[in-house]
C-alpha cells in the first residue's frame, strides 16, 4: 500500500458538519434526472410529460452515444421536462408514486468475476449506471470504446464538510466488492482505491484493488490529485474514475437485478438546523430531504460541497454525482469599512485578520465575494494549495492567452476545475480559477 | 449609516451614465472603500476568503507608518530642530505636501485611465502614492514630484495596461525619472537637509568619498552603527531608519503580504557580494570597497528597497524558485553598483529596476524547468 502524506492544501474551518447518524427521508414526492449534471451531454429523450415510468425505466440516452442510458431512480409519472437557454434540456422531473421496478438479470459474486470484458461492459451500459464512470482528461462520461489505463476510486473525504464515505456505504461492503469485481473486467490495468486513515478500516477486506493511503488537507481527496501521485497521466493516457458510492450501487444492481434507486446524503452547512445523514432517492428533491423551512433569498442551497457544488433552489434536486447538500447563509448586504475590520470572525486563509489567532474556530461565512476582481497578484500562496507538480497561475495565464502548446506542457490534462477551487477561494483578486480551467478544458477538447 | 449607503447606491447608478461618468472610477473607489462592494458569489466556490486587495494594500500602508513617523522626525532632527514633537512636525509638514501632490496627480491619471479602460481606480496606487514620497529627499520641488508621478503612472504602469500588468515598479520608475532628469535635486550633498544652503552628505556618499578606511570616515562624520540603525542620518525621507523599516517588514511577513523569499534572498545576495567585494578590496586604500558587509545592509536605500520595493508582487518574479534568483540578483547588483560605479554611491533603485526587467525572464526559465520535469516523468 502506497502512503501519500500531502502537505499542500487547506481545510476551511467551517461550521455545519453532519452528525454521524443515518435516518430515513421523511417523504419522497419527486425526483429528477438532470442532463446538466453530465459534462457536455446532449440527451435524446425517450419519455414525455405524462408518461408513467417504473424504477429503472429509460428516461433518455446520450444522443451521440445512444448505448449510454439514463434510467429513472423511482417509479411514478413524468411531471415535466424542464428546458433552459436555447431549449437545452435541464432536468426530467418525476412525481413519485407506488414503487414498481423493471427486472434485470441478477448475478452472484463468482459469476461477475468470470464475465468477459464485453459482457461486463454491456451489463453496465444496460444498467443505466454507466454514467457513474467518468474519464480523465475532461471529466466526461467514460468512453466505452476504449480500454482505460486504470480505474481510480477515491474514498478520501477531504472537501469542506464532506459526507463520510463509511456512512454513505454503511452495510454495503459486499455490494462494493461486487462492483469492484465488475470493474476489474473493464481494464487491463489496475483498480486503484485510495483510502484515508478514517476510511481505511471500512475497506479492509476489499480485494482486487491496489490500495493507497492519502492524508493531508483538501484537495487530498480529489481524484485528480490522487491520479497525479499514483500513476500520472502522460500524453494520450486515458483513465476512468468512479465514486465508492457508485461502485456499491453497481454491486447492488448486480445482486438484486433491479435499478438501485436509494441513496444516502449528508445534510450540512451552518444554515441546516438538524444535520445528519438521510437516506432518500437518487436525484431527490431538496425539500423532501430537509425539514428545515428554507428561504432562497436568505440561504444558499448547494448540491454538493461549498467549493464545487451547484447552486440550487428549494424546489431543486440533488445532482447525480453529489452526495451532500450544503446550506450556507446568503450575503446580507454591504459592510461599513469592511476592509478595515479586525476580523475576529473573518474566514481567511491569510494571516491578515485576527481570526488567525484562533485557528481551530469554525466559521459560518456568507456568500459574500468580499471584494471585486483585480489583477493577479503572484504571492506564491496559490502554489501552497495545489498538491501537484503544476503551476496554477502560469497554467491559467496560458489558458487566458490560449497558448495550447503551453497549456499541454503545464498540465491542462491533469487538472479539473475542482482541483483549483481553493485558489479561487483564497484569491484576493477574486479570480475564478475554476472558470479559467473549464475554459482551457473546453479548448483542449475542441483541439483534439 | 443606512442613509449613507443608500446615497452611495443612488450615486453609483447616476454616475454610470451622463456627463459626470468620468468621475465614476474615482467614485467607485471611494464607494467600495466606505462599504464593501456587496457582490455575492454566482458559482462555486460559494464562499470566499475575507481578503481583498483593499486589505492587502492597506496592510502595506500600515507597515509604512513607522517609516513615515521616524522619517518625519529625522527630517526635523537633521534640520536642527530641537524637541521630539517639533522636529516631527517640521518633517511631517515637509512630507505632507509631497504626499498630497503625489496622490492628487497620480489619482488624476488613474481616473482618466480608469474611465478609458472602464474600471474603478485600483488599490495599488494607494501604496505607490506613499512609497514614492518616502524615497525622495525632503527638499524636492513639488512640481518635479508632479512630473515624476505622471511619468511613473503613465509610462511605468498605464501603457502596459494598468495595475498588475506593469513590468517595473511605478514608484521606482518615477524616482528613476527624477534621478536622471533632475539629478541636482535628488543626489549630491545639498538636498538631504531641509535647510537652505546647508549641506550634509549621506553615509553612502561619505563612505564612497573616503580616502582611508570607509568605517573611519563614517565614524568621523558621525555615522555610527547605532545612528544608521535608528536612522538619524541624512537621506531620503523614509529610507534612513532601519528599525522602522524592520517593524514594517515584520508586519508584512507576519501577514504574508510580502515574500520572505525575496527579502531573504536579497539580503543574502547583498551580504555575500559585499563580503566578496571587501575580500578583494583588501589592497584598496579607501572608498566603498573597504566597507564591511553589514554596513551595506544598514546604509542608503537597501532596507527600504528590499522590504517595500523589491517585494512588489507585480514587478517581482512570480514563481517561488524565481523569487530566490530575483532576490539574489538584486542583492548582488546593489553591491556591484555601490562598489564599482563612480558616479553614484547608491545602487538600490537601479538594482531593483534591473531585477524587475529580468523577472519575466527568470520566471520563464522556472516555468521551462517545470515543463522539462513534467516531460521527463515516467521516462
Amino acid at each position: 500500500m502506497g502512503v501519500f502524506k500531502l502537505k499542500k492544501g487547506y481545510n476551511i474551518p467551517l461550521q455545519g458538519s453532519a452528525e454521524r447518524r443515518v435516518e430515513k427521508a421523511p417523504k419522497t414526492t419527486a425526483v429528477a434526472v438532470q442532463p446538466i449534471d453530465f459534462r457536455g451531454l446532449r440527451p435524446g429523450m425517450k419519455v414525455e410529460a405524462g408518461d408513467t415510468v417504473k424504477r429503472g425505466s429509460i428516461l433518455f440516452v446520450d444522443k451521440q452515444r445512444p448505448e449510454i442510458l439514463f434510467r429513472s431512480p423511482a417509479a411514478g409519472t413524468v411531471r415535466d421536462i424542464v428546458r433552459g437557454d436555447r431549449r437545452a434540456i435541464q432536468r426530467v422531473i418525476i412525481d413519485v408514486s407506488a414503487d414498481s421496478a423493471e427486472k434485470f438479470e441478477s448475478y452472484s459474486s463468482g459469476q461477475v468475476t468470470d464475465l468477459t470484458p464485453e459482457a461486463a461492459k454491456s451489463i453496465l451500459l444496460n444498467s443505466g449506471l454507466w454514467p457513474a464512470l467518468r474519464q480523465r482528461p475532461f471529466s466526461k462520461i467514460a468512453d466505452f470504446e476504449i480500454a482505460p489505463k486504470a480505474i481510480f476510486i477515491s474514498a478520501v473525504d477531504s472537501a469542506p464538510l464532506q459526507a463520510e464515505t463509511d456512512l454513505l456505504l454503511e452495510g454495503q461492503e459486499q455490494n462494493f466488492q461486487m462492483g469492484v469485481n465488475l470493474l476489474s473486467n473493464l481494464t487491463e490495468g489496475k483498480i486503484h482505491l485510495s483510502v484515508s486513515p478514517a476510511t481505511e478500516a471500512f475497506f479492509a477486506k476489499i480485494e482486487g484493488v491496489e490500495k493507497h493511503q492519502f492524508s493531508g488537507p483538501h484537495p487530498a481527496g480529489n481524484v485528480g490529485v490522487q491520479i497525479h501521485h499514483i500513476d500520472r497521466l502522460l500524453a494520450g493516457d486515458k483513465v476512468w474514475y468512479i465514486s465508492p458510492r457508485h461502485v456499491a450501487q453497481i454491486g447492488r444492481f448486480l445482486a438484486k437485478g433491479e435499478y438501485p434507486g436509494s441513496k444516502t446524503y449528508a445534510l450540512t452547512g451552518s444554515e441546516v438546523l438538524d444535520r445528519f445523514y438521510v437516506t432518500g432517492t437518487e436525484g431527490a428533491s431538496i425539500s423532501d430531504l430537509i425539514s428545515t423551512p428554507l428561504d432562497d433569498s436568505k440561504q444558499r442551497i448547494i448540491s454538493g460541497n461549498v467549493l464545487t457544488g451547484a447552486k440550487c433552489t428549494r424546489q431543486g434536486f440533488v445532482g447525480f454525482y453529489d452526495d451532500m447538500i450544503t446550506i450556507v447563509p446568503e450575503l446580507t448586504g454591504r459592510r461599513f469599512f469592511g476592509w478595515l475590520r479586525l476580523g475576529l470572525a473573518a474566514n481567511s486563509f491569510w494571516p491578515m485578520f485576527f481570526s488567525k489567532l484562533t485557528p481551530g474556530k469554525k466559521q459560518s461565512p456568507t456568500t459574500d465575494m468580499n471584494g471585486e476582481e483585480r489583477a493577479f497578484v503572484s504571492t506564491g500562496e496559490y502554489e501552497k494549495l495545489v498538491p501537484m507538480d503544476v503551476l496554477p497561475v502560469h497554467l491559467c495565464k496560458a489558458i487566458l492567452v490560449e497558448d495550447i502548446e503551453l497549456m499541454e506542457q503545464l498540465g491542462i490534462y491533469e487538472v479539473a476545475p475542482e482541483d483549483l477551487a481553493l485558489c479561487s477561494y483564497i484569491c484576493p483578486s477574486k479570480i475564478e480559477f475554476g472558470d479559467i480551467i473549464e475554459k482551457g478544458v473546453i479548448t483542449m477538447e475542441k483541439e483534439g | 449609516m443606512k442613509f449613507l449607503e443608500n446615497f452611495l447606491n443612488n450615486m453609483d447608478v447616476k454616475l454610470k451614465e451622463g456627463p459626470f461618468k468620468v468621475f465614476h472610477p474615482m467614485f467607485g473607489a471611494i464607494n467600495t472603500m466606505l462599504f464593501t462592494p456587496g457582490h455575492g458569489t454566482t458559482t462555486g466556490p460559494h464562499i470566499r476568503d475575507s481578503i481583498d486587495m483593499k486589505r492587502f494594500m492597506g496592510i502595506v500602508i500600515f507597515a509604512l507608518v513607522p517609516s513615515i513617523l521616524v522619517g518625519s522626525y529625522n527630517v526635523g532632527a537633521q534640520a536642527g530642530i530641537e524637541g521630539l514633537f517639533a522636529a516631527f512636525m517640521f518633517g511631517f509638514l515637509k512630507l505632507l505636501p509631497i504626499i498630497v501632490v503625489t496622490y492628487a496627480v497620480g489619482l488624476g491619471w488613474e481616473m482618466i485611465f480608469g474611465h478609458i479602460n472602464g474600471h474603478d481606480i485600483h488599490e495599488g496606487f494607494l501604496v505607490t502614492g506613499i512609497l514614492l514620497p518616502l524615497t525622495l529627499p525632503p527638499t524636492i520641488p513639488l512640481w518635479q514630484v508632479a512630473v515624476a508621478v505622471s511619468f511613473g503612472t503613465v509610462i511605468g504602469k498605464e501603457v502596459f495596461g494598468g495595475t498588475g500588468m506593469n513590468l517595473l515598479n511605478p514608484a521606482l520608475t518615477a524616482r528613476a525619472f527624477l534621478f536622471f532628469t533632475y539629478p541636482g535635486n535628488i543626489s549630491g550633498d545639498g538636498v538631504w537637509v531641509a535647510v537652505d544652503g546647508f549641506t550634509g552628505a549621506t553615509p553612502l556618499a561619505a563612505a564612497a568619498a573616503s580616502t582611508g578606511s570607509a568605517v573611519e570616515a563614517l565614524n568621523t562624520a558621525g555615522f555610527s552603527l547605532d545612528n544608521l540603525f535608528f536612522g538619524f542620518v541624512p537621506g531620503s525621507i523614509g529610507e534612513t531608519s532601519v528599525i522602522a523599516i524592520l517593524i514594517g517588514a515584520a508586519i508584512l511577513l507576519i501577514t504574508g503580504v510580502a515574500s520572505w523569499r525575496i527579502m531573504l534572498a536579497t539580503t543574502l545576495g547583498a551580504y555575500g557580494m559585499a563580503l566578496i567585494v571587501q575580500y578583494f578590496g583588501a589592497d584598496v586604500a579607501g572608498g566603498m570597497r573597504t566597507l564591511p558587509a553589514h554596513y551595506h545592509l544598514l546604509m542608503g536605500g537597501f532596507m527600504f528597497g528590499m522590504v517595500f520595493m523589491a517585494t512588489d508582487p507585480v514587478s517581482a518574479a512570480g514563481t517561488n524558485a524565481g523569487k530566490w534568483i530575483y532576490g539574489i540578483l538584486i542583492g548582488v547588483m546593489v553591491i556591484l553598483i555601490r562598489a564599482f560605479n563612480p558616479a553614484y554611491p547608491e545602487g538600490m533603485m537601479l538594482a531593483i529596476l534591473f531585477g524587475n526587467v529580468f523577472a519575466p525572464l527568470i520566471d520563464h526559465f522556472v516555468v521551462q524547468a517545470n515543463i522539462k520535469r513534467r516531460l521527463n516523468y515516467g521516462k
